[in-house]
């Protein structure tokens, strides 16, 4: 399957032969498509700038943008702390899965084991547990640990995905065979051809890799959900679900709320559009 | 999109064909388990014993109090279960949500896919940046936007049925209306996603093969259907498989943050019944055997799936 998203497109006659009537419908369609996907969040941007006597105002951008409700959210809830928080997990969870994704994976394509193809399945397999099934001895054992209500206790169980895993294993299995077998015959141990001949070549699928750790975890809601207890241990999404809960009709306010827990995340799409779109593109939906 | 999708199909095909390989006199080492070691740990830790356990767990009776002792019952979990109407009912939304998710995680994109194949250039550019956006909004983010537009008395969306003359409807207050709303607000998150997915699909499309088709006189129809179609398989399984598999998990957050199961229970599914058992009603045991129960259902589609995907996919080899 290929993903060369801005290959020129397979009918170069035709769009001079087509009907001009054809080339406004394919535009209306796809104008149609990108309103209802970026209106949504828009809508979230503007009644955020509203002042209060003008939160169900229709206007497509409020006469008096004010910051107001932000000031308003910053002083109910520790969100600044919680989007410290967020960045710590986030952070940390999309480090240890290149980490413990690159050295399962050099594992398995440096060796042929006899248990390879076991663990391979195995690894792969994991990614279909549904969370909700293991979640009770995964809320037990985290308690019993004392991991309830930390950072921590939100990293260390996604520490490893087989995501990782696998994304990090189709790129090292393409990486040139001889120059691997010059180091050996060099005399290089395994963790130094791991270190320093693969690891700096396998920049993009680390980059990739990282973006959607990164993102998954930052979006990351069920586990927080359950681990939780204070809103300052705790990350920006339980953040907006408590602003929800208690202040679920203060709709500028709320908007504010959303745009903060969501602006990180846009401003790397901002300025990393294009890797992210690939990111996400060649490894499929997680 | 690689074949990282294509290892849960076939795991062990993948796995032999390394490129690579030990040479022969190389001695048994455990140096490849030692890097192994953080990763499988960690899987075994926090997926498969938990899963074993959620097993065990699925035959006692237990409140989730350190304090307290697990009680054995046998089947019992699964007799209450199996007699509950309120399985039945989540294991039909559960169906709902992912025959809901099929028009906008697959239909409709691979039909705007091929509809939007001649675009090119920048306007193209412009389009993929902005359809691409909900699949990176957090669905917490998604459930509270939608909340706002669809509120039932100031939200745009209601401001706009007032406009065009239609009565008011409770997106998410009316029973009627409320499972159908939040399968959209899922859909919402992948409908542009998949539309990109399936262009890029498309346009790898080797288009000698097209030209040979116009040559023969083949119409722009029966191009599609028996060109493009067959070579997109892959994709339309694919994303068919993924929302299977995972379209009634998506849903979760939505649910929890937006209706809680309700109005009537009318927008529960089986994800969201075993939290309700385990967190609300701290019954670990029925929240076990229903774990077991949608575990078992959904290895069973997965088994489908890809035995399905190895028949009918078609390969432009």
């Amino acid at each position: 399957m290929t993903t060369d998203i801005d290959a020129p497109t397979t009918n170069p006659g035709g769009m001079f032969l087509q009907p001009l009537l054809g080339r406004l419908a394919v535009h209306g369609v796809m104008i149609l498509l990108s309103v209802l996907s970026i209106f949504p969040i828009y809508w979230m941007f503007v009644t955020s700038f509203r002042p209060a006597n003008e939160i169900f105002s229709t206007a497509l951008w409020p006469s008096a943008p004010t910051f107001e409700n932000y000031i308003f959210v910053l002083t109910r809830v520790p969100m600044l702390q919680m989007l410290a928080n967020t960045v710590i997990v986030a952070a940390m969870t999309a480090g240890l899965q290149v980490v413990t994704g690159m050295l399962a994976a050099y594992a398995l394509v440096r060796w042929r084991m006899r248990l390879s193809g076991v663990v391979h399945g195995l690894i792969a397999l994991s990614w279909l547990v549904p969370f909700q099934v293991t979640m009770i001895p995964n809320y037990v054992l985290a308690s019993q640990l004392g991991l309830l209500d930390t950072l921590a206790g939100l990293i260390i169980p996604n520490a490893s995905h087989a995501f990782a895993v696998l994304l990090l294993y189709h790129a090292m299995r393409s990486f040139p065979n001889e120059i691997l077998e010059a180091a050996r015959i060099d005399g290089a141990g395994s963790s130094k051809i791991l270190w320093q001949i693969v690891v700096p070549n396998m920049g993009a699928p680390i980059a990739s890799l990282s973006i959607i750790a990164f993102i998954s975890a930052w979006n990351e809601y069920f586990w927080p959900l359950l681990l939780s207890r204070k809103p300052e241990n705790s990350v920006v999404q339980i953040g907006l679900q408590m602003f929800m809960t208690q202040e679920g009709n203060l709709w500028g306010p709320l908007m504010a709320a959303a745009c903060l827990a969501s602006l990180p995340i846009l401003i790397v799409y901002l300025v990393l559009q294009r890797h992210v779109i690939e990111s996400f593109m060649k490894s499929g939906i997680r | 999109m690689t074949s990282i999708e294509a290892d849960i199909v076939l795991p062990k095909a993948r796995a032999a064909g390394r490129a690579w390989v030990r040479r022969p006199r190389e001695p048994i080492t455990i140096a490849p388990w030692i890097y192994l070691a953080p990763a499988l740990v960690l899987l075994m830790v926090w997926t498969y014993i938990p899963l074993v356990e959620a097993f065990r767990l699925s035959f006692y009776q237990w409140n989730m109090l350190p304090t307290s002792v697990p009680k054995y019952i046998g089947l019992k979990n699964y007799e209450r279960l199996i007699a509950l109407p309120e399985m039945r009912n989540a294991l039909w939304n559960t169906l709902y949500y992912t025959l809901g998710l099929f028009p906008m995680s697959v239909v409709i994109p691979l039909f705007v896919a091929i509809w939007t194949q001649d675009l090119t250039g920048r306007a193209r550019k412009i389009y993929r940046a902005l359809i691409f956006v909900p699949m990176i909004v957090a669905p917490v983010v998604a459930a509270i936007l939608w909340r706002w537009l669809l509120n039932e008395d100031q939200g745009i969306v209601t401001r706009g049925l007032d406009w065009l003359g239609l009565e008011r409807i409770g997106f998410l207050t009316d029973p009627r209306y409320a499972l159908a709303t939040l399968t959209w607000i899922t859909g919402w998150k992948l409908i542009g996603f998949s539309t990109l997915l399936f262009s890029a699909a498309n346009s790898g499309i080797n288009s000698a093969y097209i030209e040979a088709a116009r040559i023969d006189g083949a119409t722009r129809w029966g191009i599609i259907r028996d060109i493009r179609l067959p070579l997109l398989s892959p994709t339309i399984l694919l994303l068919s498989m993924m929302t299977i598999l995972f379209g009634a998990q998506w849903s979760f957050a939505y649910i929890n943050v937006l209706t809680d199961g309700g109005p009537l229970k009318s927008t529960t599914n089986i994800f969201y019944l075993l939290w309700q058992y385990g967190f609300e009603t701290m019954s670990a045991g029925w929240s076990s055997a229903a774990g077991m129960i949608a575990f078992a259902g959904f290895a069973v589609l997965a088994a489908c799936c890809m035995w399905l995907t190895k028949r009918l996919a078609v390969y432009d080899n």
